[in-house]
């Protein structure tokens, strides 16, 4: 019964958050800039709006008219998942694996809709998204594959709870680093935004996309930052713990706005890095994933 | 080379060519060739004597002599010399040969000649239609003195912009259409990009979507003093130079001298031009790459010179400085001071800003090796300004055919020789701090007098042909005087012109992401309207704003802002 009500606390607070999230990341980059920046609740209001606004029906097919839908829901299907102070809702052995296909779930969303609607941008979009998805991935799975190994279980709370019992590892830390660069491309932010590349290719695959599905898809895109922030630090970054349930969340919270700040001061002092240079930079990436792996295995 | 001495050579390589000569002035030679020797002539000026095509003009003589003439100007960039090669054409047989197969930096030359005179360039490799609408009507010549300025055409439905047939190697690729209205370049042009995966094959433009007819205005509405307003509105970003170009052409025209202080307030203004539209091209440059901090601030850092053009001129763009015979303002000693404070800032804050873009791994990554201009391609497009100084063609006009000011100053002009983007953003920042530098040497030296040269009538028929070396390169500007204080042809040759024929020759073989750095390194500059359409989507009226009305709605916007 618990773990029901803490699963819908944790869908409704990544619901609810990722705007504000997103609100004041635009404040951190206005700083950046040298702007005043907009208001922190911004990004509600840009959702209302777009929420409200004409669809234009970029194109009209199933898959088109679905994406959205089925994007926002894989992105809270993983915040099911994801530990946010402590308790990890829906667990059962084997889901640090479910959570690595699950995350995979909302790109792949988004590249069906971008192929649905048949723009030659669009098409840019998802073939850079794929590409990246083939590299990027694969650093989340193997650094979630090191810490089971080292929790020896495949459930993720006994990996945090293992964690939390014994000093850092060094195989964790360099696996934390790896998942950390991730978080770039997992979250669209420049350097490695290519698939949405603003200035190239107009948004990609959300260019034929508008009202209330744009709003959909930007909405998972912002709860998808909320759920990767929350795993990084649920997962690598788990002190201090706590049993207070509602202290947890708080550090939770405080910890997600620490690694989100990080990221988007990352995304303001790089250009845009191609495809091909964005492939060769992960490479090395898995490199030390596995680098991270490997010494988990050894028992490091 | 002396003109004299060119004229004796011309004669010598190309025997029965030359008809007439004039040299009213020195480094100005115009030469009327026979039709059938103009390639000869075109292909030893620009092969053997290494000259650069300026621009073209077609100009309607029929209602004086009974002709059309058609001028190719050449540049001698080592001689300070300028060369008007023409040729008379026959109304009842409006035919040229084309000399794009020996210049290739010709092709829109002709084609717009074609386009607005119907002159026929015979043997052209790409004779399709460059300035006129694709709705235009095939028999209207809209610069012919008998075509009337407010000719409308009728309504046409179906339009298809005249794109070439994909080439081979092109036909297995994905067309992606960039444009006519792409968020990032803002101005209105059409690429054809044919690319595989992320590779671009093979690209095509079309443009000119707003063009204006501001020469057939000039030609039948306006006075030589009602100019410089419209030639300002030519471009937004560097409009004063199109001003200053015109004035500078209009006064060799008509020998006028004008005040020492007149020649340095417009170099000034040039130069203050340069800074802030180098700052603004180098945030529009990162902001192709998605780094908007180096957007945000570059133009934080370019502001203040926005705020100093306004106390100059009272406008922060379009300064409405300029008439023929001198400048409308005068520069006195507070402001003086003030320009020196604020390039001093700009100074400080640009050197840390590029200091820091420099140094930065990831930008090199972006730019080195790519949009690639050979020194070879950028001599035989006739590109100018950065673009070709960034591929080892060492001209500035400012060295060249030195003008106003810039015989008493004392500069290096920047050249880099990579051709790539990397070299036409270090190229642009040095042209920065040269520019300030400029601009403190003609604080100091700035003589006192009048700002007015006395101008009297100005006599028809006399031709002038100035160069101005704009942010974007030189621009070339051709007045013939007319007989009712208007010119009787005026000729503007923008520096994104030649530019522009250059990007398929960057693009090749690059990706789909270099596009709009590409396209943004040269820096263009396509053109702005100046009314505005709206049209109301429920009962599809479309309406015109007067410029009443859009007085009153930018006032009231303008208002709005200063309260919040």
């Amino acid at each position: 019964m618990t773990s029901i009500l803490v699963g819908i606390f944790n869908v409704l607070l990544v619901l609810a958050a990722a705007p504000l999230l997103d609100g004041i990341l635009r404040q951190v980059r206005a700083r950046i800039h040298s702007r005043q920046g907009p208001p922190v609740l911004q990004t509600y209001y840009d959702l209302a709006k777009l929420m409200v606004k004409e669809d234009q029906r970029g194109a009209n097919n199933f898959i088109f008219n679905a994406a959205p839908v089925a994007c926002l829901g894989a992105v809270l299907m993983a915040a099911l998942f994801v530990p946010m102070g402590g308790v990890v809702p829906l667990g059962f052995a084997g889901d640090a694996l479910a959570l690595v296909y699950i995350l995979a779930l909302a790109p792949i969303c988004l590249c069906l809709g971008g192929m649905a609607s048949g723009s030659p941008y669009s098409y840019v979009g998802v073939s850079r998204e794929v590409m990246m998805l083939m590299v990027v991935e694969p650093v989340l799975a193997i650094t979630l594959i090191a810490t089971s190994i080292k929790a020896h279980s495949l459930l993720l709370a006994n990996c945090i709870n293992r964690y939390v019992a014994s000093p850092p590892d060094i195989s964790l830390i360099i696996c934390a680093i790896a998942f950390f660069l991730a978080l770039q491309p997992e979250v669209a932010k420049v350097p490695f935004d290519l698939a949405e590349a603003e200035q190239e290719i107009m948004e990609g695959p959300l260019v034929e996309y508008s009202g209330r599905k744009l709003a959909l898809m930007k909405w998972s895109m912002y709860s998808k930052q909320i759920v990767l922030f929350a795993l990084l630090v649920g997962g690598f970054l788990p002190w201090p713990k706590t049993s207070f349930l509602p202290l947890g969340v708080l550090f939770t919270l405080i910890k997600v706005l620490i690694v989100a700040v990080l990221v988007e001061v990352i995304a303001q002092v790089f250009p845009r890095l191609k495809i091909n240079q964005a492939i060769r930079y992960f490479a090395i990436v898995i490199a030390v994933a596995l680098t991270g792996l490997i010494l988990a295995v050894m028992g490091l | 080379m002396t003109s004299e001495n060119l004229l004796a050579a011309i004669g010598e390589h190309c025997p029965g060519a030359l008809l007439s000569s004039a040299t009213p002035r020195p480094g100005r030679l115009f030469v009327t060739v026979n039709r059938s020797s103009m390639p000869a002539v075109a292909e030893y000026l620009f092969n053997t004597v290494r000259a650069r095509l300026i621009l073209s003009v077609g100009t309607d003589k029929s209602p004086i002599d009974g002709n059309y003439e058609v001028s190719y100007v050449f540049s001698l960039d080592q001689d300070q010399l300028i060369v008007a090669v023409k040729e008379l054409v026959d109304p009842a047989d409006p035919r040229v040969p084309s000399v794009t197969n020996i210049i290739p930096g010709a092709n829109w030359h002709e084609r717009e000649v074609r386009d607005l005179l119907g002159i026929v360039p015979e043997g052209h490799p790409d004779p399709r239609r460059l300035v006129v609408s694709d709705d235009w009507p095939e028999d209207a010549f809209p610069l012919r003195k008998e075509f009337p300025y407010n000719f409308k055409p009728p309504r046409v439905t179906e339009v298809k912009p005249p794109m070439r047939e994909a080439k081979e190697g092109e036909k297995q690729a994905t067309v992606l259409s960039v444009g006519p209205f792409y968020p990032t370049l803002e101005e209105p042009a059409y690429f054809r990009l044919y690319v595989e995966g992320e590779q671009i094959v093979g690209s095509d433009y079309r443009g000119f979507f707003s063009h204006r007819g501001i020469e057939k205005l000039t030609e039948t509405v306006l006075d030589y003093n009602q100019v410089p307003f419209i030639a300002e509105r030519i471009c937004g970003i560097c409009g004063f130079v199109h001003s200053a170009t015109y004035c500078m052409a209009v006064e060799q025209a008509a020998e006028i001298e004008i005040p020492p202080r007149a020649k340095y307030i417009r170099s000034l203004m040039l130069e203050l031009e340069r800074v802030h539209s180098h700052l603004l091209w180098l945030g529009l440059a990162a902001h192709y790459l998605g780094f908007d901090t180096v957007l945000m601030q570059a133009w934080r850092i370019r502001e203040p010179v926005m705020w100093l053009t306004e106390q100059i001129t009272g406008n922060r763009k379009t300064y409405g400085m300029n008439l023929v015979g001198g400048v409308r303002r005068d520069i006195d000693d507070a402001t003086a001071e003030k320009i020196l404070q604020t390039v001093e800032k700009i100074e400080k804050e640009t050197k840390e800003l590029i200091g820091a873009a420099v140094e930065d791994n990831s930008l090199k990554m972006r730019l080195q090796k790519v949009g690639v201009l050979s020194y070879e391609d950028a001599r035989k497009i006739c590109v100018v300004g950065p673009t070709a100084r960034a591929s080892g063609v060492a001209i500035d006009a400012r060295k060249d055919h030195p003008y106003l000011a810039y015989p008493d100053l004392d500069f290096q002009i920047a050249v880099h020789d990579q051709g790539d983007i990397w070299d036409r953003t270090l190229v642009r920042a040095e042209e920065t701090f040269t520019s300030i530098a400029l601009i403190r040497q003609i604080v100091a030296k700035m003589p006192p007098g009048e700002l007015m040269a006395e101008v009297g009538t100005i006599p028809p028929w006399r031709e002038g042909i100035a160069v101005a070396e704009a942010p974007r390169g030189e621009c070339g500007h051709y007045v013939l005087t007319g007989p009712d204080n208007r010119p009787y042809r005026w000729r503007v040759r923008a520096s994104t012109y030649p530019q522009l024929q250059s990007v398929p020759y960057m693009l090749d073989k690059m990706q789909i992401a270099d596009f709009p750095i590409i396209v943004g390194s040269i820096d263009p500059c396509f053109s702005c309207t100046e009314r505005v359409l709206a049209v109301d989507t429920k009962t599809r009226n479309v309406r015109t704003y007067t410029k009443k009305e859009l007085l009153a709605m930018s006032q009231r916007k303008a208002g709005q802002g200063r309260r919040a």
